[in-house]
């Protein structure tokens, strides 16, 4: 069978799974916003507009797709127009935020977030006009849709601003430090655009990327399967620690039947290697095909073990094996879980991207060349960006705190994100990495950033209590 | 010069120097620094927390491998030393190269070069000196500034825009380098400390969270500290009025908030906390005397004393502010305002005799009865104290001219573009008489080969308006298109 043909014929077969997951997802969100509008009562307060925006986006999101699948350019027109009207919701959202707190919506992860994601729908539309890159909302649709779906987690309401906080120059920080996000998340957008432009061969990807989840699921069960439940780490929401039974030793409940499910997720990410080695040993394509449909299961299954995961660590009390009673946990507790999961869900939707290249969504691309050099010109925005935000920050700690630098986990690993890319420069500059390899490391750059966006606050202690 | 001949420490230099050595210091940096913000840090952490976490053994190697500490550990330093003298070594081997380029730029191409250079054009021309003044009409109008090179066998036009921008490396990592000084400077000569005053007190002593106490040559004194508040309670604002002293003369007022320090003699002063001391400014008593005729309030404060009448004096002797009774006497369980007593004693100046007035009254204790005035409590005001962070960092102003040095240096890396242009007369392998017009720029090449195409285009016009020109009408009135 010819090259060609097989790429035509892929994307027809994984389409209808991925349309059918969207609208199932598109339907819920609707089902949750009128849920949420009944609820509230009043039409324009700022979760509406967000959950106007969610809705939009996720329609934007869904037409890029579909344009992926389908190679139907109006798809395209429409998810421009989507995205549009996400952006004036986004607006409104921020706009309505702002006039409720009175002053700008930077003082909390949640405001940030708002900015975040509207910053990069912004981007998204200028990379669109400036740049040619028309199906660049294909990825940061999707994580604005993450940065919308986590804000519904997050506690709204506005809190007047300590006194720490009142600083134009926490205004300054936290603007350069969107900006720079966004700059990033645009140079990942491109940097993936790029490898679908570029000739490689997916099916390696799907070795690696089906390695990575059972390699993540395998540790997560080794270490903290028990009985069919799930172990974790009890905790104490008053003292906001882990519980001790003694020095070192920590107290562990039990989540029942969440280990079950892991399990299952274990066997249907195993699915797509097997039939990959089977398709290395016959050679039959149609091997490759199921084994792509394997993986849109497993990652259906993921994002179920994750809620699951969520939901259950979130509320609730639990026995323990070692002590009397019922003790609550917490995602907090189970930093390396929750981080394992999301990754191994994002590593797995990166190779589904890969699955989409098809030679019309190619020609709608520029060249490969073109890409790498815009993800270049991106990071060379964003790299400044990084470096004006720590100065900022620098600056107003050392307004406030007395010190410029303190090591924070905050600080450092922003300085660690301004190390990657600074490799990056170097190693692009001076060694001529191009292509490939240049991608890759804009990809590992932004997950650095979202690890320092999201990561450190949730994950690690540290004094940017706020952010 | 072979491999062998290097000496030990040129070879030391050569690793140093090296790209690689570079990127292989900068991922221990990150993977340390990333160790640094898992693991729990000393003194953050407390000691009891940290004990908390993880087990005896366990604390103990990582106490022993400085893990614990480790942005103070001898070996970040160290790594921190080698990043330094990496970006040093590097800088310097590069850069006698990068300045004689900058300081003597190659303005005359031989043949060599003009073939090997990717962008150049031949253009027909008929007359050399027609055709090079054309040229250096359109470089001149696209701001290249050209000028005539005349070498002793051949002349050609050299022009070029932003030069600086290939020292706009050595600016960067100059930057870098005038942080980690300042870094230095402070982590060596800098300290912090913490002072604590109440209204009307003045300190000279700084205390840090670790060595000696630091004596400062003036003393700072708070007039006033408050909090203001919110509609809701939680707080709005942190000010302390404070007043430097030097030599019993105040030199400086100023009221710092949360965001707004004192700088006096370069130490600062941060407003880090308020909050009550536990111990009282003010009780307002409403004095009442046996007879009840003619009560009155007074504000009494610890250990003063105040008349009441021609005879009578009162003394706050004690205030409790949450008291206990305990086998008659009387303890304090908390510095918190909870269940405050006061204890005062009332005199008679003719008699001598002393009464013991408790509010509340406690048995055993109290001898209210026989008080020539009775008290009721109105109000207490009690006294708070204003935290102040207090640093000196003699090296930040390296640290901020670095930043401000780095984004001069950065803005000139991505966004300053030096462009040359050549344009020498030559002739071809037949023999015609043509112009080669070559371009080169240091980064975003595909822009540039845009522009160089516009460039070779306007000249080609130029070219053949002053061919015509010269056949029919003067030169100058054309010229501007």
């Amino acid at each position: 069978m010819s090259r060609v043909a097989k790429i035509e014929q892929q994307p027809v077969a994984t389409g209808t799974t991925l349309v059918v997951m969207v609208g199932l997802g598109v339907t819920f969100l609707l089902f949750m916003a009128f849920l949420n509008v009944v609820k509230s009562g009043n039409l324009l307060n700022d979760s509406n507009l967000l959950y106007a925006a969610l809705i939009f986006y996720s329609g934007a999101g869904t037409l890029y797709l579909a344009f992926g699948i389908t190679g139907v350019p109006a798809y395209i027109r429409y998810a421009s127009l989507a995205t549009w009207a996400g952006l004036i919701a986004n607006t409104g959202a921020v706009a309505r935020r702002w006039y409720e707190a009175g002053h700008p919506p930077f003082a909390s992860i949640y405001e940030m977030l708002l900015m975040f994601v509207w910053t990069l729908a912004a981007l998204t539309l200028v990379a669109e006009k400036k740049f040619g890159v028309k199906v660049i909302g294909t990825v940061t649709m999707p994580v604005a849709i993450v940065g919308v779906v986590l804000m519904q987690l997050l506690r709204t309401e506005v809190h007047p601003l300590v006194p720490a906080l009142q600083s134009t120059w926490l205004h300054v920080h936290v603007t350069l430090a969107m900006l720079a996000y966004a700059a990033c998340a645009l140079s990942f957008a491109l940097a993936m655009m790029f490898l679908i432009q570029d000739k490689m061969k997916t099916e390696t990807f799907l070795a690696a990327t089906s390695v990575f989840t059972i390699a993540t699921y395998l540790g997560v069960l080794t270490r903290f399967e028990k009985w069919g439940g799930l172990s974790l780490i009890a905790w104490n929401p008053q003292e906001k620690s882990e519980v001790f039974i003694s020095r070192g030793v920590r107290l562990f409940v039990v989540i029942p039947d969440l280990g079950w499910l892991l399990l299952l997720v274990l066997a249907a990410a195993a699915a797509p290697l097997v039939l990959y080695l089977l398709y290395r040993k016959t050679n039959d394509s149609r091997w490759l095909n199921t084994a792509n449909r394997a993986v849109f299961l497993s990652i259906l299954l993921q994002v179920m073990a994750l809620a699951f995961f969520v939901l259950r660590a979130r509320d609730g009390r639990y026995a323990s094996l070692d002590a009397e009673g019922l003790f609550p946990t917490s995602l907090a507790a189970s930093p390396f879980i929750l981080s394992g999961l999301v990754g191994a869900i994002f590593v797995s939707l990166l190779y589904l991207l890969l699955l989409w290249r098809r030679e019309d969504l190619q020609r709608m691309l520029p060249s490969a060349d073109e890409l790498d050099r815009v993800t270049y010109k991106t990071i060379a925005i964003a790299f400044p960006l990084l470096t004006l935000m720590i100065a900022a920050g620098a600056y107003w700690a050392n307004r406030t705190w007395g010190s410029y630098w303190s090591w924070d986990p905050k600080e450092t690993w922003a300085a660690i994100t301004w190390l990657v890319y600074a490799g990056y420069l170097h190693m692009r500059i001076t060694r001529g990495w191009r292509g490939r390899r240049a991608a890759y490391f804009a990809i590992l750059g932004f997950a650095i950033v979202m690890f320092t966006f999201f990561g450190v606050t949730y994950l690690l202690p540290g004094m940017h209590a706020y952010a | 010069m072979g491999s062998t001949a290097q000496s030990l420490p040129r070879k030391i230099w050569q690793t140093l120097a090296a790209i690689k050595t570079g990127v292989i210091l900068l991922i221990l940096v990150v993977i340390l620094s990333a160790a640094g913000t898992v693991i729990l840090q000393r003194p953050a952490t407390d000691a009891d927390e940290m004990q908390r976490a993880y087990s005896p053994q366990v604390l103990r190697l990582l106490d022993a491998l400085k893990l614990t500490d480790v942005f103070h550990a001898w070996w970040f330093v160290l790594l921190l030393s080698l990043v330094s003298l990496s970006i040093i070594a590097a800088s310097v081997q590069r850069f006698p190269n990068a300045w004689r380029f900058f300081s003597r730029p190659y303005k005359s191409p031989d043949e060599s070069f003009r073939k090997a250079l990717p962008g150049h054009v031949l253009i027909p021309i008929t007359d050399e000196e027609v055709a090079l003044s054309a040229a250096e009409r359109v470089l001149q109008k696209a701001g290249f500034g050209p000028e005539r090179i005349v070498r002793e066998n051949s002349f050609s036009l050299f022009g070029e825009r932003h030069r600086p921008s290939e020292m706009a490396v050595y600016i960067v990592h100059a930057s870098l380098l005038l942080i980690f000084l300042g870094g230095i400077v402070d982590a060596l000569y800098g300290w912090r400390g913490f002072v604590t005053l109440t209204r009307g007190q003045q300190s000279s002593q700084v205390v840090p969270q670790n060595g000696p106490v630091h004596n400062l040559s003036f003393a700072v004194r708070c007039d006033a500290a408050g909090q203001d508040n919110y509609a809701d309670g939680s707080p709005k604002k942190w000010w302390s009025d404070l007043s430097v002293l030097k030599d019993g003369q105040v030199v400086l007022r100023k009221q710092i908030v949360v965001n707004e320090p004192l700088v006096y003699n370069g130490v600062r002063f941060y407003q880090a906390s308020y909050g009550q001391t536990g111990k009282l400014d003010k009780l307002v008593l409403t004095a009442t005397p046996r007879d009840g005729q003619g009560s009155k309030d007074i504000a009494i404060g610890p250990d003063e004393t105040l008349s009441l009448d021609d005879d009578t004096t009162v003394r706050l002797a004690e205030f409790i502010p949450d008291y206990v009774v305990s086998d008659g006497q009387v303890y304090a369980r908390s510095k918190d305002l909870e269940n405050p007593a006061a204890h005062l004693v009332v005199t008679s100046k003719k008699t001598g005799a002393a009464v013991n007035f408790w509010l509340p009254a406690i048995p055993g204790l109290e001898q209210n009865a026989s008080s020539p005035y009775f008290f009721q409590g109105k109000d207490l005001k009690m006294s708070y104290f204003t935290g102040l962070e207090v640093s000196h960092e003699p090296g930040q102003w390296a640290v901020w001219a670095g930043v401000l040095l780095m984004g001069l240096g950065l803005a000139l890396v991505f966004y300053v573009v030096h462009k040359r242009i050549w344009a020498v007369p030559v002739r071809d392998a037949r023999g015609r008489l043509m112009l080669w017009v070559g371009g080169t720029a240091n980064k975003n090449k595909d822009a540039f080969e845009h522009s160089f195409r516009e460039l070779v285009e306007a000249i080609e016009f130029e070219l053949k308006v002053s061919v015509h020109a010269g056949a029919e009408a003067p030169v100058a009135v054309l010229a501007g298109k």
